[in-house]
């Protein structure tokens, strides 16, 4: 009937509407007319899409004019990359911390980073060929060159920013794009101040961004070798090299992760769709889908793990990266630790090491808590020591410091056994009691300290109780006693039932930055875990005892391990930094990043803010028309029958999904970001800019969109130029400068620079370094930390201080990205052997409380004698001042004690209260001078 | 099946069932399609009748307006073959398109009423479909009541909402993370119950004799109460099967931990009354969708934005059933959007509709619970300082008002953040242990002595004479600011700021001798509250001009955001100075609180006033960073505390009470087979709907159109609202516990209930599957009930006695 009809014959479109038979296909079918009818019917009964045989690679064709004139881009590429490229020859920027990794390779020495390595292994590459050894050490920005090949360092990242105009100029083609389209997106990327800034210095972003685009590109010539034949070998080989490229990219950077994910959504899409093809047979499908799993996952997993696996063999000696690995993955690292013996028992002398943190051994020193108690301090300490030695005591005999364990049987630490701690060195024991300790001054935190002396016995509250947590699976004693290396315990006080404990925070410069240790009453249980390292010979023991050792980790755990202190400190780097930005702030260029200074020049990270700009505009301008086209769509309109729209759509739509992946996961992170990272987004960005240009100039005459092209790609340049200076750190006068700074928030330093060209032409003179040197008052070891706090008083109030304290945070001077992993270096105390004896002894046998935790102030400049004590703060800290030592009893007495103190001092802060009133008072009693003053 | 063929059934005399198959029984739809056509569509479109409602096999699903489904025979009475008596319009839908419609009609089905029942029998018969949900009801009384005042102890949060109740009838001010309707709730329970606000509700005390402790929590149970007949009848209007509506009100019923939270004086039994009656007036109003305009369809939405109003009144984990509700909406408006059909003028009034109902309603009565709240509590109590001056100006009992207005030289004053959240600029003789060492300055929330500030001319000005001329302060005067009882100065240096690192440091530095010109501050004025813009402002006033303080040397602005210092900062917030000058940035806008000066008249409290917006919104961003503020201490194992990890399969309970031998024990844990078997459905929900969706992109089709878009409907609601009750927890920072789960555990039951339904239920099974399959599910959940039926109502004695309550070994029921 009406049916039939229509067979044969379609109805004629309504006037005006350009109709198009409504097909699946998203473009128009491909003329398979060459086909016979019979090789039409194979190839689909193979699930092949129709099509023709052979096709040009990717989907690509490209004329040998094509090709000519690529070259001419690549060219002036190269020109602009590259030009000057030896100029600064000082640090840039995270030059920083990227051209001493280099260094670090080629010493091997041990570091970690946040960043994975394939990028630092190419730089390394190219300054170990020029015969880098590894000894400049790329301290500051500004700091010239010696003995580094720069040059060939800078030109890894140049190189791969020449390259990825070409891999832009491709995809876009291989997109069905025009080549003036191509040609456009090419000039745009090569004339992009920030990319070209960027990829002149030994920094990460430049490859990164090369892999992103060189992955895109891979990826775009697969999906149209899929839809023209799949499981070829042309088809196989694009897979397999998104693949790797896919690995590369995350290999560069984390950001990788964002490209995996275009990648993927894309890969999901596409095998949905086949999903939906009824010609596609559940095998072939299933065929397609283990082939992109292999190739889309395994092979970036295999390439990103080699990487690392290529990152342990270079670095095989111990250097400052060690701190933040594990004790195992130390042993691999050069300086090992010997075998030890495995037996723990009571008089063994052993090291104790905390389990969840990297602080160290259980360590004591003969200097005392300032505050609190004001015993001897118990701290972690990172590095071997005769004072982390501690030898285990049986607290549950009496005189048992006379106890013979050379003749008396051999007693093994068991579950609950009771033990006491002496520390080795100045013979004291392991002590806690009802005092809050210096930084977590928290109600459920308890102080530890070192306590006793010589021929003391101590007290109750040096008794602690082992609590097996649990032993290794290889050693079945270790679950059941206590063993070296193998047993995870916790020692709960046995008066106060706290356990303990330590955590990721640091003693200040009295307690010499090192890692504070406490009794926890409801400790978390991973930081209350610890276990013996090492273990002296017991007496008993026969010679050829048991003996263990860490055992070497393989590479699995060693790279899963890392990969955690990668992810861990990368979610800590939350400092703010002077050139730091949110994600909001990118598509309007709102500001750069200022990476050096010197000598009257500047370099400063800006964008070509007319490529930006317009590269931020025709985003919008796409999801403004894609909206407009959704909700034409749910009222019913057909615009997505009009093969141009489909066509515009998946093109953009692509891109689009590209820039998104790269751009909005960075506002979920809270860690300190930066416009660089806006790099990769700003790829797809352009590249959509130009898809968006393609489809306005579709009507047009190629001669007419060539004009247009023309002159868009003009003003480029002209905006390029007037930044350049910035890009290359040229010459520049204060007029251009303050000319140039379009928006109010691009702080270049105009100031810099000088007035006339001319005066660049004679001898440079370098900037003098404006850092005075630093005046410290105070800060002896023990005391405060130092500072300086010059009186200004009757000084005329309007001339400015020089630099009033030496933790200023310089505005507008470059700075690098900060390194976590760089920290200062562990204060090294080497306490001195067996040097007790000097120490005054007279004040051990005293318990030294301070009822109300404060020092005096030292905000006061030394000088004003006069003002210092003025507060209460050490009107009982008697027990240096007034000598008013309090013989101990007993440890019940002087729990009482403490308990009474710890709750006055508790409510240090806030009101001042009727106690604190009344310490005020016996402070005016105790220094009637300070009272004078006021 | 061609519509003719169906209305073979519509003249059926009753008492005759109409049964031409085995299957094809009890068809209703005639009932509602008449009225479908009239109201909502007109007769224009007569091809547009929703040809799939009458499927067979799924026409039950569609009966949603009446008692549950008939597909089981177990409750399908006659009742549903007396309906066809009343089909009176007409026979043939077809042929009668009444012309005449009227704006607001009912939407109901057209069903005039019963004859009245002239015996009980009648009206039992009558009534049927509701005699279940009336047992399960009572059922609820029994167990919810059981034994309420077993322990005469404050049991768990008592602790704080009994307080709460108790501030509201001595009517003082209080601060609490939770909005005020819950809390107006037990403070009308005590007033009922005749309750005089004067007992502490110190945690595990014994009850006073004048708490009547007892009435209060029943009132409060009451609302646990009635989530079993809300169960029942959101089951009904999801459209399931009677066995699952059974299945509902049994789970809801038999929770030991929704029964457990709702026996105490706690807000958890009214979220989770509010948070039902939410989901159930939702279903209500979808069930209308096909009246749009309707006074029903008016009545239930507007309900729904009440009930959504209220929710979010009670606790602010409201906010993710308003986020269902709101997803719910969003894409029917997409749906009626694509409506080619619909004029212009009905989808424009479907969107008036939705934004009157569901965001202006609930607006207004959350703003209405507040301003209840500011009306009853007018009494100066411990939450002042967490508002602004001018409000506490008002406050019976607060001296504010009374303080000499006009600030002049040598007063001494107290500074409030006008920050949201702000405190009064505070400083203490401890130091800063890093950065430049000197003394803290803080913002601080409560009142004390170190908050109080002189103000003091220059160092090289004349001393400021307490005898001498009266100077009173003005705008862009240069000033010192000395801490009362320290004598140190405010004092900002180019030193980094302790956690706001791009500021200026702020510290106290010097004293009464000593100091430097770092210590000057320059005041701006940015306006007053009375006198207007800055250019009126002659003088400075305490409580109502707003100032802002430029450190003269260095041009940065004293600053104060919701930045906490560590531990050795005591959290109190960190006071910095800002170098960004953006003159409306609130954190850098102070004013003068409290000010004493002998040498001033003083003030009148009638000369101010504050406004219930600004105090409504102050007040709402307080809480909101309070409650962000609740967050666990690392290094401290809280054993209450909880992961949301823990929640679906149940790792952990939670000790409501004291566990000593001689009091009766609670323990908050759910019935495992009610939590375990919601927690698999929601995985074999999203396996299921997976394969549907493989199998629909191959082509395959398992399901009507209807039946489909009835399993994603049900499938949706359960599903979003457990995801989006489920998953907000891992983002917050604050600390969880397992109540916070209570409210996501209905969507998991409904979910279950759902996936029953689907597979069994309304499934082509026989009828003695299904009694089977119903007989195990209740037998289970029942069983498991009154296995720990003891953990809500009070276990005594040593614990350690009671047998067989260890079902996982991470539950710290027992003594070690």
């Amino acid at each position: 009937m009406a049916a039939n009809v229509r067979v044969r014959r379609p109805a004629t479109p309504p006037p005006g509407l350009p109709h198009v038979a409504p097909s699946s296909h998203k473009y128009p079918p491909i003329r398979q007319d060459h086909l016979s009818a019979d090789e039409r019917r194979e190839a689909a009964s193979k699930g092949y899409g129709p099509g023709r045989r052979s096709h040009s690679p990717g989907g690509l064709t490209i004329t040998s004019g094509e090709w000519k004139l690529l070259a001419v881009v690549l060219l002036i590429a190269i020109g602009v990359r590259m030009f000057r490229i030896s100029k600064p020859d000082s640090v840039v920027f995270d030059e920083v911390h990227f051209g001493k990794f280099a260094a670090r390779y080629i010493k091997t020495r041990y570091f970690v980073d946040v960043h994975p390595p394939l990028a630092k292994l190419l730089i390394t590459a190219a300054a170990f060929i020029s015969g880098f050894n590894g000894d400049f050490d790329f301290k500051e920005i500004g700091k010239v060159f010696e003995n580094a090949p720069y040059v060939a360092m800078r030109m890894v990242p140049a190189t791969f920013g020449v390259a990825t105009i070409p891999i832009a100029y491709l995809t876009l083609r291989a997109l069905d794009c025009r080549a003036t389209t191509a040609l456009l997106a090419s000039i745009f990327l090569t004339f992009e101040n920030g990319l070209v800034t960027q990829s002149r210095h030994i920094l990460l972003d430049s490859p990164l961004v090369f892999f992103t685009a060189l992955t895109v590109f891979f990826f775009v010539g697969f999906s149209n070798e899929d839809k023209k034949e799949p499981f070829t070998n042309q088809w196989w080989t694009w897979l397999a090299l998104t693949g790797l490229s896919l690995g590369a990219v995350v290999s560069c950077k984390w950001v990788g992760l964002f490209t995996i994910a275009t990648v993927g959504v894309c890969t999901v899409l596409q095998l949905w769709l086949l999903l939906g093809d009824l010609r596609v047979s559940p095998r072939m499908w299933t065929r397609h889908f283990f082939a992109r799993a292999v190739c889309l996952i395994l092979i970036p997993i295999l390439f990103y793990m080699t990487m690392f696996q290529l990152h342990f063999l270079i670095l095989g000696s111990s250097g400052e990266g060690d701190a933040f690995m594990s004790s195992e993955f130390r042993q691999t690292l050069g300086r090992g630790m010997e075998d030890t013996y495995a037996d723990v028992a009571l008089g063994s002398d052993i090291t104790i090491r905390h389990l969840n943190t990297q602080g160290g051994y259980l360590h004591s020193h003969a200097h005392n808590y300032p505050g609190g108690s004001g015993q001897q301090q118990i701290t972690l300490y990172p590095h071997r020591d005769d004072n982390n030695l501690w030898r285990v005591l049986n607290a549950t005999v009496d005189n048992y410091e006379q106890y013979d364990y050379e003749h008396k049987p051999i007693v093994y630490i068991d579950h609950g056994s009771h033990i006491k701690l002496r520390h080795l060195v100045t013979d004291r024991g392991l002590h806690s009691h009802e005092v809050r300790p210096p930084i977590s001054d928290v109600d459920f935190q308890n102080e530890v300290s070192a306590y006793g002396m010589p021929g003391f016995i101590g007290d109750i509250n040096d008794d602690w109780v082992v609590e097996i947590e649990k032993g290794d699976s290889s050693d079945k004693e270790s679950g059941k006693r206590l063993r070296t290396l193998r047993t995870h315990f916790k020692l709960r006080h046995l008066n106060t039932g706290c356990y303990l404990f330590s955590h990721n925070v640091k003693l200040p410069e009295w307690g010499f930055d090192q890692q504070e240790v406490t009794c926890n009453k409801n400790a978390v249980k991973d930081n209350s875990l610890w276990y013996v390292e090492t273990a002296t010979k017991h007496p008993q023991l026969s010679a050829d005892a048991p003996k263990v050792n860490y055992k070497i980790p393989g590479f699995l755990s060693k790279f899963w391990e890392l990969q955690q202190v990668m992810w861990t400190t990368n979610a800590g780097l939350t400092d703010r930094h002077v050139y730091d930005s949110r994600p909001l702030t990118w598509p309007s260029l709102r500001r750069g990043i200022n990476f050096w200074v010197k000598d009257h020049r500047q370099i400063y990270l800006i964008g070509n803010p007319f490529v930006w700009w317009l590269s931020t505009a025709s985003v919008i301008t796409y999801m403004i028309v894609r909206g407009f086209l959704l909700l034409r769509a749910k009222r019913g309109y057909r615009d997505f029958d009009n093969t141009k729209v489909v066509k515009y759509d998946s093109l953009c739509g692509f891109l689009f999904v590209g820039y998104c992946m790269h751009y909005f996961p960075f506002f979920l992170m809270g860690r300190q970001l930066f416009l660089h990272h806006y790099f990769p987004a700003l790829y797809f960005a352009i590249l959509l800019n130009c898809a968006v240009f393609d489809l306005a100039t579709s009507t047009l005459r190629p001669k007419i969109r060539l004009q247009v092209a023309a002159v868009l790609m003009i003003i480029a340049v002209i905006t390029y130029s007037k930044f350049s200076s910035l890009a290359y750190g040229n010459p520049w006068t204060k007029q251009k400068c303050s000319n140039a700074q379009w928006v109010k928030t691009w702080d270049f330093a105009c100031n810099e620079f000088f007035e006339d060209y001319s005066q660049y032409s004679g001898v440079t003179v370098p900037t003098l370094n404006r850092s005075t040197p630093m005046a410290t008052i105070g800060g002896e070891p023990g005391g405060r930390a130092a500072i300086v706090v010059e009186d200004k008083l009757g000084q005329d109030g309007v001339v400015p201080p020089e630099n009033e304290q030496n933790t200023a945070v310089p505005i507008g001077v470059p700075e690098p990205g900060r390194d976590v992993f760089a920290k200062d270096e562990q204060k090294e105390i080497k306490s001195q052997m067996r040097v007790s004896q000097d120490v005054p002894v007279n004040n051990v046998d005293k318990k030294e409380i301070s009822a109300v935790t404060f020092e005096p102030t030292s905000a006061a400049p030394e000088e004003k004698k006069e003002e210092v004590k003025l507060q209460a703060g050490g009107m009982s800290a008697t027990g240096e001042s007034e000598g008013q030592a309090r013989p101990e009893v007993t440890g019940i007495l002087e729990k009482e004690i403490e308990v009474g103190l710890g709750e006055d001092h508790r409510k240090s802060h806030g009101p001042l209260d009727h106690e604190e009133a009344i310490a005020d008072q016996v402070a005016h009693e105790l220094y009637p001078e300070a009272r004078d003053v006021e | 099946m061609r519509p003719s063929q169906v209305q073979i059934d519509f003249g059926t005399p009753p008492g005759t069932p109409p049964r031409t198959s085995s299957e094809f029984e009890e068809i209703p739809y005639p009932v509602t399609h008449p009225s479908y056509f009239k109201t909502a569509r007109g007769c224009k479109h007569e091809e547009s009748l929703p040809l799939h409602h009458m499927n067979e096999d799924t026409s039950t699903r569609r009966r949603v307006a009446r008692g549950p489904g008939s597909s089981g025979g177990f409750m399908s009475g006659d009742e549903h073959e007396s309906e066809m008596h009343y089909d009176d319009d007409g026979k043939d839908v077809y042929s009668k398109p009444s012309p005449a419609r009227s704006r607001v009609s009912s939407g109901r089905v057209h069903r005039p009423p019963p004859p009245p029942p002239t015996s009980i029998s009648e009206f039992i018969s009558q009534n049927l479909e509701h005699l279940p949900p009336v047992i399960y009801t009572l059922l609820s009384c029994w167990t919810r009541f059981h034994k309420i005042g077993h322990a005469n102890t404050v049991i768990w949060d008592e602790a704080h909402f009994g307080k709460f109740g108790s501030h509201y009838l001595k009517r003082e001010f209080y601060f609490d993370v939770h909005p005020p309707l819950g809390k107006m709730l037990v403070g009308l329970a005590g007033l009922l119950s005749g309750y005089n606000g004067n007992f502490e509700f110190k945690s595990g005390v014994v009850y006073d004799e004048s708490v009547p402790y007892v009435a209060m929590r029943v009132m409060m149970a009451t609302f646990g109460v009635a989530l079993v007949p809300l169960g029942w009848y959101t089951a009904v209007e999801l459209g399931m099967s009677s066995w699952s509506c059974h299945l509902v009100a049994l789970m809801v019923l038999c929770d030991v931990a929704w029964l457990a939270i709702s026996r105490f004086i706690l807000l958890d039994s009214m979220l989770l009354f509010f948070t039902f009656t939410t989901v159930f007036l939702l279903t209500k109003f979808h069930n209308q969708q096909y009246q749009p305009f309707s006074f029903d369809w008016w009545m239930w939405l507007a309900f729904t934005g009440i009930s959504i109003g209220c929710v979010t009144s009670v606790k602010w984990i409201g906010l993710f059933v308003t986020a269902v509700a709101g997803l719910y909406t969003i894409e029917d408006l997409w749906e009626k959007f694509g409506d080619l059909r619909m004029t212009n003028r009905d989808q424009i009034r479907h969107w008036a509709a939705r934004v009157l109902c569901l965001i202006i309603l609930p607006i207004l009565v959350y703003m209405l619970s507040f301003k209840l709240h500011f009306l009853i509590l007018n009494h100066s109590g411990p939450g002042d300082s967490t508002m602004s001056s001018l409000f506490q100006a008002h406050l019976v009992g607060n001296d504010f008002g009374k303080n000499p207005r006009e600030i002049a030289f040598g007063s001494k004053v107290t500074l409030k953040g006008m920050g949201w959240g702000g405190g009064l600029l505070h400083s203490h003789v401890q130091t800063y242990p890093v950065g430049s060492g000197q003394q803290q300055v803080t913002c601080y929330h409560y009142k004390d002595d170190n908050n109080h500030w002189t103000i003091l001319p220059t160092w090289e000005a004349p001393e400021y004479n307490p005898n001498g001329e009266l100077q009173f302060l003005q705008d862009g005067d240069v000033i010192r600011l000395q801490h009362v009882p320290t004598t140190r100065h405010l004092h900002s240096h180019t030193v980094a700021a302790p956690v706001t690192k791009l500021n200026n440091e702020v510290s106290g530095y010097g004293n009464s001798t000593v100091g430097d010109f770092h210590d000057y501050w320059v005041v701006e004025v940015v306006d007053d509250i009375k006198q207007g813009p800055k250019e009126h402002v002659t003088k400075i006033h305490s409580l109502t001009t707003r100032l802002r303080f430029k450190h003269q040397a260095l041009g940065c602005y004293l600053y104060a955001a919701n930045a906490a210092l560590p531990h050795w900062g005591f959290k109190q917030v960190e006071v910095s100075c800002t170098k960004e000058d953006n003159p409306d940035d609130m954190h850098t806008y102070w004013n003068v609180e409290s000010h004493w000066n002998d040498r001033l008249p003083l003030g009148d409290a009638k000369f101010y006033k504050s406004p219930f917006l600004h105090d409504f919104w102050h007040l709402n961003v307080a809480m909101m960073t309070s409650n962000n503020a609740l967050v666990p201490d690392p290094d401290k194992e809280d054993i209450l505390a909880s992961s949301p990890t823990d929640w679906p399969w149940m790792r952990l309970g939670l000790r409501m009470c004291g566990w000593g031998d001689h009091q009766p024990k609670y323990y908050l844990l759910g019935t495992p087979v009610i939590w375990w078997g919601g927690t698999v459905s929601l995985i074999v929900f999203v396996i299921v709907l997976g394969i549907y969706l493989f199998r629909h992109q191959r082509k395959y089709i398992d399901m009507t159109l209807q039946q489909w878009n009835h399993f994603l409907y049900v499938g949706k609601i359960a599903g979003y609202g457990w995801f989006l009750h489920y998953f907000p927890f891992f983002i917050m920072g604050r600390v969880t516990y397992v109540h916070h789960y209570l409210p996501t555990l209905y969507f998991s039951v409904l979910m279950f209930a759902h996936l029953l339904d689907h597979f069994i239920f309304s499934a082509r099974w026989k009828d003695s599957t299904k009694r089977v399959a119903f007989g195990i599910c209740a037998f289970l959940i029942v069983g498991n009930f009154w296995w720990f039926r003891a953990m809500a109502w009070g276990i005594d004695g040593p614990i350690n006695d009671h047998w067989g309550l260890l079902w996982r070994k991470t539950w710290n029921i027992y003594n070690a």
